[in-house]
């Protein structure tokens, strides 16, 4: 193994998350809420490690990194990120307990936005803004950064890349990686501005504007309201918010073929889009004609409600507008499957992918086909190309491994013994698919401060293996994967 | 620049490599799953699947704003359909790999009418290479630069040679009736050194001369290294490499024995290859070899499709007595191993074809940017050598080399002046128009400038 390399590009993580809280504490800084000191503290500690790891570790230049030590490399990085991350909770006494930083600081940079924090008022500001800006350096991901910004610091930074970003194939938009990684920052940056400035238009102030463009834009759904989008209490704004919340959902490879003059058709031509639309329109038309007699009738506030709050759970971003576990039973199961099928590959949320889930449902309608026709030969095509069997397995498995691991952390997380089986079951499905907010006890009202913390750890590590949709992680679990070869 | 390579096979794959580390944007096109997923690994390049040929994979990789797009798969027709098709699309330059002997008989014609820039043909490039290896037996490798009016030699060093163990600068002081060359680069213990004055050389050297053809064939005479005159050549396999080969040799009055063991492709040899013998056999039956002479041949070059027979054969050939062994291997890597093995010219059609095919990429390159007319890769890409043109107006026009500053590891080794070659010394001066060549361990000039200045 390639101690070295992997030690250097450790080092860039962290000297990225230090530059990552400079605007915290600048923040921090002009409000004067006292936790100036802890950002400082936690600026220093991930610079004065990362630095030295980076600077002054050499390595080989022709040695390149294996494919083994990308997935290694990604799924260390977002543990030693996320430990990091959880310094300026801990140091600036929001959150005293350990396990509690660490689930608040996870649950930002994978950009689920479920929450232990119970108390809003008084919550210092330079830390409000670090918990948002978590969202924002993990939605596109931090390897991804590193390359973007530190291109020459590996040869085959492909697989780097590949085990960072959502889907089942890495899709480049140009040939170099670091290019590449360049252009998907700028969309990305480029997005988030517009819905900073939307906001601001429609009458946020500054820093909840930043805040709220950077929780959706990561998809992440941290709010510094308690009530999250619905203390605006303005349809405008929920709506800007719903809309953005859908884009940022999308494939960021269309963004760039929009741009380079593709335009609209852009969109339409990618089968996973229309699919992504076609589920999209579909659950908000059936959760608000489902809610109508719970709305008496009111069509537009049910379909208000359900646009939010589809656009919300199909991103995985997880802001909420209202209690919606009060609905009737249809519509929280339409928002539980709903939850199962995130968004597209390429984007920042998380979930199975619709790019999967249309995969799936092409294999099924192709192994019904053969009982009847066994010997015809079937091709499974997306966008009108005939897909690699050795993706659709890989992607029929991942979604058994993704159901399974869902299952086994509900068992680890009911063993907490103070919640019923909906808790439970929703709790790791929405710490998988990197939404927030469950049903039950962990309902859009509530979050996990009332768990143990076995569950809130079993929730971390669920959140980490969604976000780096579990092989990444499970890689670190095998013996091979710490040889020395 | 944006360079398309067609099918990635070993060549392909390699060309790849290279250009990705010389900072090109490169995109991959194979039909093999197998091979695209492999590259999408290991090269930094936009891979796509795909039929090269297909005009909605070319604009799908961009052909349109492609600066280069290079065929090489494996298949003639396809190489040729790729350019004709990209060109058609806007490609600005093609380089194709074209092998078949049919194929080349009209190749002005199909360059000309598909679109084709550069036709490269391996087998009939390394049947080149040997023949020049054949020309020179004691040389490790040849190089010809200014449109082939200068040479570059590499030899070992040997104890008795009248240059070892003096400094550079009195080698001629020393001895005078020696025909002077440029010591331009020095390979010792696998580092390599652009000698100054002071350098000393010491037997084992690799040692680079350059100099035009005559002075460095004078040269070698003065060493006495060309009594070992090549007239005879035993030939293992009768491929498409074979027969390019016998055709060069044979105007060069040396005889050629071959060995083929499918009989109708003896037959077919031996009717157009009327001067050499051709024996039905196996080349690798040590009693047949050795029966039509092995021992008293002054070369041996195994050439067959095999890499393990070709070393094994290539070493029997060697342990025999046989003085010059030329084997061909056809994988890239593992160059540095055989030569240990003690066998002096490893050759492989692939790196041959990509080291030319890179020559063009960059002479393309230069063309646009920097003022580097050519740019040669020497000593495995250790070296280089840089081809400008002096422009009027610099400062070291006109100033003995003596009076000027020449960079740190590097050394103006030719002037081309009106396509006369001079090996320059301290008296030497550039003049305006002249073709100068740089030689340099570390890349990066762009300009004469840099490198001499007063």
């Amino acid at each position: 193994m390639n101690r070295k390399l992997i030690i250097r590009i450790l080092g860039a993580i962290l000297c990225i998350e230090a530059a990552a809280m400079i605007p915290s504490l600048v923040i921090s800084f002009i409000h004067r809420d006292g936790d100036t000191a802890a950002l400082a503290l936690s600026l220093a500690a991930c610079a004065f490690l990362g630095c030295p790891m980076l600077c002054f570790v050499k390595t080989d230049k022709n040695v390149h990194l294996r494919l083994k030590e990308g997935f290694i490399i990604t799924a260390l990085g977002w543990i030693l990120l996320s430990l990091f991350g959880a310094l300026p909770f801990l140091f600036s006494g929001v959150l005293p307990r350990f396990e509690d930083a660490f689930f608040e600081a996870v649950s930002g940079f994978t950009t689920t936005g479920a929450s232990v924090v119970t108390e809003f008022e008084g919550f210092p500001r330079g830390v409000m803004f670090w918990r948002a800006s978590t969202h924002w350096v993990g939605g596109m991901g931090v390897l991804v950064l590193t390359l973007a910004l530190l291109p020459k610091l590996t040869g085959r930074s492909a697989h780097l890349v590949k085990a960072e970003s959502p889907g089942p194939s890495l899709s480049k938009l140009v040939p170099k990686t670091g290019a590449t990684a360049k252009i998907l920052y700028t969309i990305y940056f480029a997005l988030t501005l517009a819905e900073f400035v939307t906001l601001m238009l429609l009458g946020l102030n500054p820093y909840d504007a930043a805040i709220h463009a950077m929780a959706t834009a990561g998809t992440g759904g941290f709010s510094n309201y308690g009530a999250s989008v619905a203390a605006f209490s303005s349809v405008p704004v929920e709506m800007a918010v719903a809309f953005f919340m859908f884009l940022f959902g999308i494939n960021f490879a269309l963004y760039y073929r929009f741009f380079i003059g593709e335009h609209f058709k852009a969109f339409f031509k990618d089968e996973e889009f229309r699919w992504y639309l076609a589920i999209a329109v579909s659950a908000i038309l059936a959760v608000s004609l489902i809610n109508l007699s719970f709305y008496q009738g009111d069509f537009w506030t049910s379909l208000r409600y359900s646009v939010f709050t589809i656009c919300s759970t199909m991103s995985t971003t997880g802001f909420v507008v209202l209690d919606y576990s009060v609905w009737p039973a249809a519509s929280l199961m339409i928002v539980v499957l709903i939850m199962f099928v995130g968004s597209c590959a390429g984007s920042t949320a998380g979930g199975i992918k619709v790019i999967r889930i249309n995969m799936i449902a092409k294999l099924s309608r192709r192994n019904i086909r053969a009982t009847g026709q066994p010997k015809k030969m079937e091709v499974i095509r997306i966008d009108g190309k005939a897909v690699e069997e050795g993706i659709l397995s890989q992607v029929a498995q991942f979604a058994l491994m993704y159901v399974a691991l869902w299952l086994l952390g509900a068992f680890i997380m009911s063993f907490d013994g103070r919640y019923d089986l909906l808790t439970h079951l929703t709790a790791s499905l929405t710490c998988i698919s990197n939404v927030g907010p469950g049903l039950g006890a962990v309902g859009p009202a509530y979050n996990f401060a009332g768990y143990g913390i076995l569950a809130k750890v079993t929730g971390a590590f669920l959140m980490l293996f969604g976000r780096l949709e579990l092989l990444p992680m499970f890689i670190l679990f095998t013996r091979s994967a710490w040889h020395k070869y | 620049m944006r360079i398309i390579v067609i099918g990635a096979g070993k060549v392909g794959y390699a060309l790849a490599e290279h250009l990705i580390a010389e900072e090109h944007d490169v995109i991959v096109i194979d039909k093999d799953d197998d091979v695209i997923s492999r590259c999408s690994g290991s090269l930094d390049a936009l891979c796509l699947k795909g039929n090269g040929a297909n005009a909605k994979i070319l604009l799908e990789a961009g052909v349109e704003k492609a600066n280069i797009v290079i065929a090489s798969t494996e298949n003639d027709e396809t190489n040729m359909l790729a350019c004709l098709i990209s060109k058609r699309l806007g490609a600005q330059y093609t380089i194709a790999r074209i092998r078949d002997p049919e194929f080349n008989e009209s190749q002005m014609l199909l360059q000309n009418e598909l679109g084709i820039d550069v036709a490269i043909n391996p087998e009939r490039a390394t049947a080149l290479e040997i023949s020049r290896l054949l020309r020179y037996p004691f040389a490790g490798s040849i190089e010809s630069f200014a449109k082939g009016q200068v040479e570059m030699v590499e030899f070992k060093a040997a104890q008795q040679d009248p240059f070892v163990g003096i400094p550079i600068k009195i080698i001629s002081s020393e001895v005078p009736s020696m025909p002077r060359v440029l010591y331009a680069v020095i390979e010792r213990n696998n580092q390599v050194i652009i000698p100054d004055g002071d350098f000393i050389i010491q037997a084992g050297d690799r040692v680079f001369v350059s100099a035009d053809m005559l002075k460095i064939t004078d040269y070698f005479r003065f060493l006495g290294r060309n009594r070992q005159k090549i007239r005879s050549v035993m030939v293992l396999g009768g491929g498409r490499i074979s027969y390019y080969l016998s055709r060069l040799i044979i105007p060069m009055g040396i005889h050629v024995t071959l060995f083929e063991i499918n009989p109708e492709k003896a037959r077919t040899l031996s009717e157009l290859l009327p001067k050499v013998d051709v024996i039905l056999g196996d080349g690798t039956d040590e009693d047949l070899i050795e029966e039509q002479g092995l021992s008293q041949m002054d070369a041996f070059i195994s050439l067959s499709n095999r890499d393990e027979e070709n070393l094994i054969s290539g070493m029997h050939a060697s342990r025999c007595g046989v003085p010059k062994v030329i084997v061909k291997n056809s994988r890239m890597s593992h160059l540095d191993i055989l030569s240990d093995l003690g066998l002096d010219s490893v050759i492989s059609p692939q790196f041959i074809t990509c080291s030319t095919i890179l020559r063009y990429v960059r002479a393309r390159e230069n063309s646009n940017g920097t003022k580097i007319e050519r740019l040669y890769r020497l000593v495995d890409g250790k070296a280089e050598a840089m081809e400008f043109i002096a422009m009027k107006g610099d400062a070291y026009i006109g100033i003995p080399l003596k009076d000027l500053v020449i960079r740190q590891g590097m050394l103006v080794a030719v002037i081309v002046r009106q396509g006369k070659v001079i090996v320059p010394f301290g008296n030497d001066h550039i003049e305006a128009g002249d073709h100068v060549v740089i030689i340099a361990c570390e890349s990066g000039v762009s300009d004469l400038n840099e490198v001499i200045y007063r």
